[in-house]
């Protein structure tokens, strides 16, 4: 399994700008804490999850991807219990059941399984590369993805069925889906958001929504509150930002869950324009170094599968900026390698660890 | 390129497709940052900075009223209230149950548990430190807006309760003890109407206040008296604090130097304090006691004033009913208020200033000095005053009149009246029938009567008919009537009747109490009409006496005289407003068959008439027959005094509903006015007592009562070896 010369073609421009990015991350989440003393122990507890998931890099890294092809179904079944445990003891937080308390630390699921739909699609696909783009060969795709959707959806949590759904739209894409197909699909789509929006989604997730597309300019206190304030927090950060720990919306806590979905804007205000720049050319490189994978992957699993995680990467991080800059609604979704989690922080890491191993094999033999 | 040939086989355009749309998001968001980074830059920096930032206003300490010997009369003394930091309290709530259910036993006041949404919502509705509401919803109303600013939970607690809960602290995280400052007066009822007390910033100002840094929600202004007329002396500038806060409200750090609070200035009144008790008392006691002697509430209200007439300076102004000030300083009650407001002797007015009465008797020191000064009667003639005297009311020249009767007030007990009398004896003994004569003339007696014009400008020269300009709010200006009035007012002529009675102070005319003293005042000061005051001086924080003016107009504190009528008020100096003898104060008439037109010159007094109206009101004391030559007034007084009494005919409301509005059967408002010592006076005394009956008989002996005290204060005075 350690064949040394794979390790030849080990993307260390990944690892490294990975790593680097996470050290930034660490270094914001402690900024953004401000003096929260139930927060405190949030960049060391970052660090920890850090450091494993450089170890989880290097381990999953070293195991050949194509051997995850024959273990897709255990993995998927086990990704289905699990959320269905969650279903029935899973801890509330914020309303939600997303977390298992494990005696040490909670396991967010959730995040597992997203990497488990990539893989478990990019097999899929890779398996049928051959086929007709049938419609059965459609279906087949979606239902991989919409049973996870669905345990994810019933937590209930939104944003992340709509990343599932995302990445197999764009997985299902690059494997050939045909043009009428997708549009019966947008159709489709569109009719079920519609239902699903007056006849399913809970009332604060319509409540955002609505808050969006029709914001009230009085309700500076209320629903829009928090975007308001990344929003003033992104606008005075100005060119150069105000400085390490010298972002009066961040450290003066004017701006909510500062450490996860806005860390954006705390970057933003204390780093200026420059800091968030550099935060979307670093991610960008990530998505790039992914994607690249993909182009050297030496069969058609090896391509969707970096290609999968390339867009999990680049989709939570648009959703995630988008939000911080009040393009979209509010969604929970993290900021990859840089928002606090430990959960999404290792199943990131899974994904970069398989994309190395992609990368590392994309040639049979060099001697 | 290989990537479209590579092992999987895909297209490429489908990868590139996907390139394009990350690329596309990419320069949306970078496009977006600059937008909001570079271009609304400004704006969001100030919402940043408005986030960040709080002015805070810091309370000025208000000014302190003392009396003329330095007796506090207003001051400022700490309330305590128990209040609760939300942030503070214990994270266990129930550590925070405990530290409730502790407070609740040492206050009394509920808890508050089960805490409903209901309940909250209720207390949302009554204002801070309202009993009703337990602990924990005055808690949860202040934690859902600023869990640093400490929530009011009971206000005005005792000293001691204040102590245990000090005490109590570090067992009871986040209670703490709040000292608000409340005004007190010392002297409450006795000085409330010339005082006043404070409220809050009324609505329709609380922006201009606020604008010079005042918190409309916290702060207060005078309401009446001294606390309203020198309220912009006595307020202070408050001090301003630019404070970084964090989202919860916490202050963190200064971000300016702050600017201190600068107190208000201290006010010295010319009130005697001493003076004024026995003035209150005198007062109180004499309406008590006719009271009880008739057996039912007969004289309602009364007023009494004391002067210096050769300064000005006010040295009593008592009045009953009146308030209790302190009920009203910490809120203003509203039962109470709506109690002082409804009630018909308006106990919130200060009566001596701001009520008008018929002055009767008393105004015939201004018909004693125009008949005088006009050569209507000269001080040898003699003139007869029968009890009753027919006269003709006629309504213009032409008109044959109604011939009606006229009733001295002697009458009843002597029908035959006073006699063949002189020009003195008319004053000392208030002889209606001989001012009737003098007023509006009697064919064959006195040929040409000093006539309602020249009344007018006489009574106007002695102060009546215009505000004084005190520094007091609410000053009404009285009236002296003419014909154009009538005309206007009462859509009717002038007649002589109207005439008659307006000599002897009835009819239309009206005075406050403060200008028939004035005009006593004037008479006394050898025809010099002094500013009154109740302003002795103006102090700052270091005790620096400012110089100061008041403008009577504008009703405004200037530190140079900015109009006409702008008097110095700080440090004291005696302000002349006129001296008849020398001001051409009154414009001249030439008067014919009953009218009157003006040559448009202007005159002053002789001095000898001034003289002259002085030895009538001695004679009133020194001669038998005199009004205040009685046993309880000043028959054998020890000191020369001079005075008139004035026993004067109303019609109000009250009156008219136990219908006693007709000829030989008015009610009568007692007035007495009365000088000393006769030479070189330096107190002039009125009293006034509402439905009083004789003015000799029931408000004589109130004046007599301060006199007595007067002098007594002032021998304490010099025996102790201060300045008289």
């Amino acid at each position: 399994m350690f064949r040394t010369e794979n390790w030849r073609h080990f993307d260390f421009w990944l690892l490294g700008v990975v790593v680097l990015t996470m050290i930034f991350g660490v270094a914001m989440i402690r900024s953004a804490i401000a003096g929260n003393e139930t927060l405190a122990e949030l960049p060391s507890r970052q660090i920890t999850w850090a450091s494993l998931g450089f170890l989880v890099i290097l381990v999953v890294a070293a195991i050949d991807y194509r051997l995850w092809g024959g273990a897709v179904r255990w993995m998927y079944l086990a990704v289905v219990l699990f959320l269905l445990l969650l279903y029935f003891v899973g801890g509330q937080r914020f309303g939600a059941a997303r977390w298992i308390e494990t005696g040490l630390v909670s396991i967010q699921p959730t995040e597992l399984a997203k990497i488990v739909v990539i893989v478990s699609l990019a097999y899929y696909f890779a398996r049928t590369i051959d086929r007709p783009r049938s419609w059965r060969w459609l279906l087949g795709s979606l239902l991989i993805a919409a049973v996870v959707a669905g345990f994810i959806y019933i937590q209930p949590n939104l944003s992340n069925v709509i990343v599932i759904m995302v990445i197999w739209a764009a997985m299902a894409w690059i494997a050939g889906l045909e043009i009428r197909q997708m549009i019966v699909i947008a159709i489709l789509g569109f009719v079920l958001f519609v239902l699903a929006f007056f006849f399913f989604m809970e009332p604060y997730q319509q409540a955002r929504i609505y808050n969006f597309l029709f914001p009230d300019p009085n309700a500076s206190y209320g629903a829009t509150y928090n975007v308001q304030q990344a929003l003033i927090a992104i606008g005075s950060g100005g060119l150069a930002g105000k400085g390490y720990g010298h972002g009066t919306q961040t450290q003066l806590r004017f701006m909510k869950v500062r450490h996860t979905d806005f860390i954006f804007s705390v970057i933003a205000e204390e780093f200026g324009f420059v800091g968030a720049l550099l935060v979307i050319v670093l991610l960008g490189f990530i998505v790039y170094r992914c994607l690249r994978a993909a182009r050297l992957a030496r069969d058609p699993f090896g391509v969707f599968l970096a290609y999968g995680v390339a867009v999990l990467i680049f989709f939570q991080g648009a959703v995630n900026i988008a939000v911080n800059l009040n393009l979209i609604p509010v969604t929970g979704l993290p900021l990859p390698f840089i928002s606090y989690g430990g959960s999404g922080l290792l199943s990131l890491m899974i994904g970069v660890g398989l994309v190395e191993s992609v990368v590392m094999r994309h040639k049979p033999l060099d001697f | 390129m290989r990537i479209a040939a590579n092992a999987s086989g895909l297209p490429l355009w489908r990868f590139l497709s996907v390139y394009l749309l990350m690329g596309i998001v990419v320069a949306v968001f970078a496009s977006r940052l600059a937008r909001l980074q570079f271009v609304e830059r400004e704006e969001w920096t100030l919402q940043a900075e408005d986030n960040r930032t709080e002015e805070i206003s810091v309370p000025p300490q208000r000014g302190i009223i003392y009396d003329r010997n330095g007796y506090i009369l207003a001051r400022n003394i700490a309330s305590y209230n128990i209040v609760i930091t939300p942030a503070y309290l214990p994270d266990d709530p129930a550590d925070v149950e405990r530290v409730y259910r502790e407070l609740s036993a040492l206050t009394g006041m509920p808890t508050g548990f089960p805490l409903t949404e209901e309940s909250i919502e209720q207390a949302k509705l009554l204002r801070a430190c309202t009993p009703g509401p337990g602990i924990a919803q005055w808690v949860a109303l202040g934690e859902s807006n600023a869990p640093y600013d400490p929530v009011q939970i009971q206000c005005n607690v005792g000293q001691e309760i204040a102590m245990i809960v000090r005490e109590r602290s570090a067992d009871w995280p986040g209670v703490g003890i709040q000292i608000e400052p409340v005004r007190d007066y010392p002297t409450g009822y006795l000085t409330a109407n010339l005082i006043g007390f404070l409220g809050p910033i009324p609505a329709n100002v609380a922006e201009a206040y606020r604008a010079q840094g005042f918190d409309p929600d916290r702060d207060k202004v005078g309401y009446a008296g001294v606390e309203l007329a020198m309220d912009e002396v006595l307020i202070g500038t408050p001090g301003r604090r630019v404070v970084e806060v964090d989202v919860a409200g916490q202050e963190l750090r200064n971000l300016e130097p702050p600017v201190p609070p600068v107190p208000g200035n201290n006010v010295v009144l010319t009130i005697d304090t001493r003076l004024q008790a026995a003035a209150q008392a005198a007062l109180e006691t004499e309406i008590q006691s006719w009271n009880n002697y008739y057996g039912y509430i007969r004289i309602s209200s009364g007023v009494v004033i004391a002067m210096n007439p050769q300064t000005g300076e006010i040295l009593a102004m008592a009045q009953y009913p009146t308030y209790e000030n302190n009920r009203l300083a910490r809120i203003i009650p509203e039962y109470y208020y709506r109690q002082l407001e409804q009630d018909p002797r308006h106990p919130l007015n200060n009566a001596a200033i701001s009520a008008e009465y018929p002055p009767g008797s008393t105004f015939k020191l201004s018909t004693a000095t125009g008949a005088l000064n006009e050569g209507v009667v000269t001080l040898t003639q003699i003139i007869d005053a029968p009890g009753e005297l027919l006269l003709t009311e006629r309504f213009s020249p032409t008109d044959p009149g109604n011939v009606r009767p006229f009733r001295d007030w002697i009458f009843d007990q002597n029908p035959a009246g006073f006699g063949r009398i002189d020009f003195l004896h008319c004053i000392a003994y208030s002889s209606n029938v001989c001012f009737y004569k003098l007023g509006g003339g009697y064919p064959g007696e006195i040929d040409n009567g000093l006539e309602i014009w020249r009344l007018q400008q006489y009574a106007r020269s002695l102060g009546y008919d215009r505000r004084s300009g005190i520094e007091l709010p609410g000053e009404a200006s009285g009236l002296i009537p003419d014909p154009t009035w009538k005309r206007i007012n009462r859509g009717e002529n002038w007649s002589t009747g109207d005439t008659y009675i307006a000599s002897v102070g009835q009819g239309y005319v009206l005075a406050t109490p403060l200008q028939v003293m004035l005009s006593g005042a004037t008479i006394a000061n050898d025809g010099v009409l002094m500013q009154p005051t109740v302003i002795r001086e103006i102090r700052d924080g270091q005790g620096n006496v400012l110089t100061l003016f008041w403008n009577p107009v504008a009703h405004t504190v200037t530190d140079r005289p900015l109009e006409e009528g702008s008097y110095q008020i700080s440090p004291f100096v005696p302000n002349v407003r006129w001296d008849i003898t020398r001001d051409p104060v009154i414009e001249d008439f030439e008067c014919e068959s009953g009218y009157c037109t003006s040559t448009g010159l202007f005159k002053t007094v002789e001095p000898w008439v001034v003289e002259s109206v002085q030895r009538g009101m001695r004679m009133a004391v020194t001669e038998p027959l005199g009004t205040l030559n009685r046993d309880y007034s000043f028959r054998n007084y020890p000191i020369a005094v001079a005075g008139k009494t004035g026993t004067a005919e109303y019609c109000d409301d009250v009156a008219l509903s136990q219908n006693r509005c007709s000829f030989g059967n008015w009610p009568t408002h007692s007035w007495t006015l009365a000088y000393a010592p006769y030479d070189t006076p330096e107190i002039i005394i009125i009293a006034f007592m509402y439905n009083g009956g004789e003015g000799g008989v029931v408000a004589a002996p109130v004046v007599r009562m301060v006199m007595d005290a007067y002098f007594e204060i002032k021998s304490i005075d010099i025996a102790e070896g201060a300045a008289p």
